[in-house]
């Protein structure tokens, strides 16, 4: 039994987290690689590329605006690092656990900075990429809220460890399958690369960062892949008593989401913003409906 | 589907990345550094004045010229190996002075690094089997060059 704050410090939180994020970066781009027959990057290179980023400068920055600019990918870093601890992959005996709603407010903070950071920043190319993950956010978080509710109204509780604790029913799986669907544009990956679109705008809101805070945006997006794989390993993961069991199932899970998410991106081209919008809201709207509405009439009936 | 059939075989059929410091074999026809051969060059400066990256520099002594090149101003164009050639026929050669390599061109770090100069001594002209017959005007004086071809170079 760990207690919340171990959860948060040590697993799932940011001893694990922060090679996590690490080695999942890592895997998603030599998975790509080798799918694209290159070489791809050595095992380390994440790693090594955050601390070359942390010993390079920033740019002088002044004013409330360049104090913004230097905040947003702090928040970004501590809202996916609280996110990650919040995962119930251990039991809990006490402290602050928080739920679900939590956990995506969390989840949805990194994109928010990354909005706001675009627009911060004055470049055309960052205010481009912010209005795009504006769009995006507002595409796929419908579907994904959606998810998120038939999930609890399926199992009648918001409480993270009930539902980690509870066996999946039929519409619980729906309710992961529709969350799978959001996660590339939740992680920017392809078809749904659109605001870091490198060949079109650079890398969006990034344009204007350099040196650590650069290598706090790259942490906060591995944090960020740690976290959403994270929700539906421990939604779709059975429950386990054995807590090293439980721990190795987490992170295979993981792994086969970071693999399959990999072959997803490598295995398709960037989507128009229009198709992306439609697709969410045309045909996995109806998907996510579906899912709410059953859960709903199922918990009517039961 | 055909997408994740070729996803699967480049997964399990290695990479074709080529490590440095090998490079990539070059297409056919591909148009690589000039190379000179001052065996052959006569000294027509066609080259030159064909060489609109201005490249290719001649300077015209007496007895000898100056060729120099240099890979750093040169766009690979061919047109000075395409005059090289067009002229060498015209001289009733087949040899010619310039041709291209067909390997990409080494990396420079300044600016006219790769530059060479070739310091050619001029050959006596040699007259065409076909131009020998003809008898030379008599109105021309005896010092007159004996080349049918006055080589531009000497202009300058």
């Amino acid at each position: 039994m760990t207690t919340a704050l171990a959860r948060l410090l040590i697993f799932p939180g940011l001893l694990f987290a922060v090679p996590a994020a690490w080695f999942f970066l890592w895997v998603e781009r030599k998975a790509v690689a080798l799918m694209q027959g290159r070489v791809g990057p050595p095992f380390m290179q994440p790693f090594w590329d955050f601390i070359k980023l942390l010993g390079k400068t920033t740019p002088p920055r002044n004013g409330v605006g360049g104090l913004l600019m230097r905040a947003w990918p702090l928040i970004a870093v501590a809202s996916a690092a609280g996110a990650v601890g919040l995962l119930p992959v251990l039991p809990a005996s006490g402290g602050f656990e928080g739920d679900l709603i939590l956990l995506l407010a969390l989840l949805e903070l990194p994109s928010m900075c990354i909005i706001a950071a675009g627009f911060s920043s004055g470049s055309i190319f960052g205010e481009i990429g912010s209005a795009r993950e504006a769009v995006l956010s507002v595409a796929y978080n419908v579907v994904f809220l959606l998810a998120i509710l038939s999930i609890a109204a399926s199992q009648h509780t918001f409480s993270l460890e009930a539902l980690a604790a509870l066996p999946a029913t039929p519409m619980r799986w729906l309710g992961v399958l529709a969350l799978l669907v959001c996660l590339p544009a939740k992680l920017h990956l392809n078809p749904f690369s659109l605001p870091n679109a490198e060949q079109e705008i650079y890398s969006g809101p990034m344009t204007e960062y350099a040196g650590p805070e650069l290598a706090m945006w790259e942490l906060s997006h591995g944090l960020e892949w740690v976290a959403a794989t994270g929700l539906v390993a421990t939604l779709a993961a059975p429950y386990i008593a054995t807590w090293w069991l439980a721990a190795l199932v987490f992170v295979a899970l993981m792994f086969v989401i970071v693999l399959g998410l990999s072959t997803l991106a490598s295995a398709t081209a960037r989507l128009a913003i229009d198709t992306t919008v439609r697709f969410y809201w045309q045909c996995t709207l109806i998907f996510a409906v579906l899912a709410i509405s059953s859960a709903l009439f199922m918990r009517f009936r039961s | 589907m055909s997408i994740l059939t070729m996803l699967w075989k480049n997964l399990w059929g290695g990479n074709r990345t080529t490590m440095f410091p090998a490079r990539p074999a070059v297409s056919k026809g591909y148009r690589g550094l000039v190379k000179f051969d001052p065996e052959f060059c006569g000294g027509c400066a066609i080259c030159k004045f064909r060489c609109t990256a201005r490249a290719i520099e001649f300077k015209a002594g007496k007895g000898e010229f100056v060729w120099s090149y240099d890979p750093g101003q040169c766009t690979f164009c061919g047109r000075c190996v395409e005059g090289c050639i067009e002229h060498a026929h015209k001289e009733g050669r087949t040899e010619y002075a310039l041709s291209q390599e067909s390997a990409p061109p080494p990396i420079y770090l300044t600016l006219g690094e790769l530059k060479h100069s070739y310091t050619v001594k001029r050959k006596p002209p040699v007259a065409k089997p076909a131009a020998a017959a003809v008898k030379p005007p008599a109105a021309a004086p005896a010092d007159a060059p004996q080349s049918p071809n006055p080589v531009p170079g000497d202009a300058q």
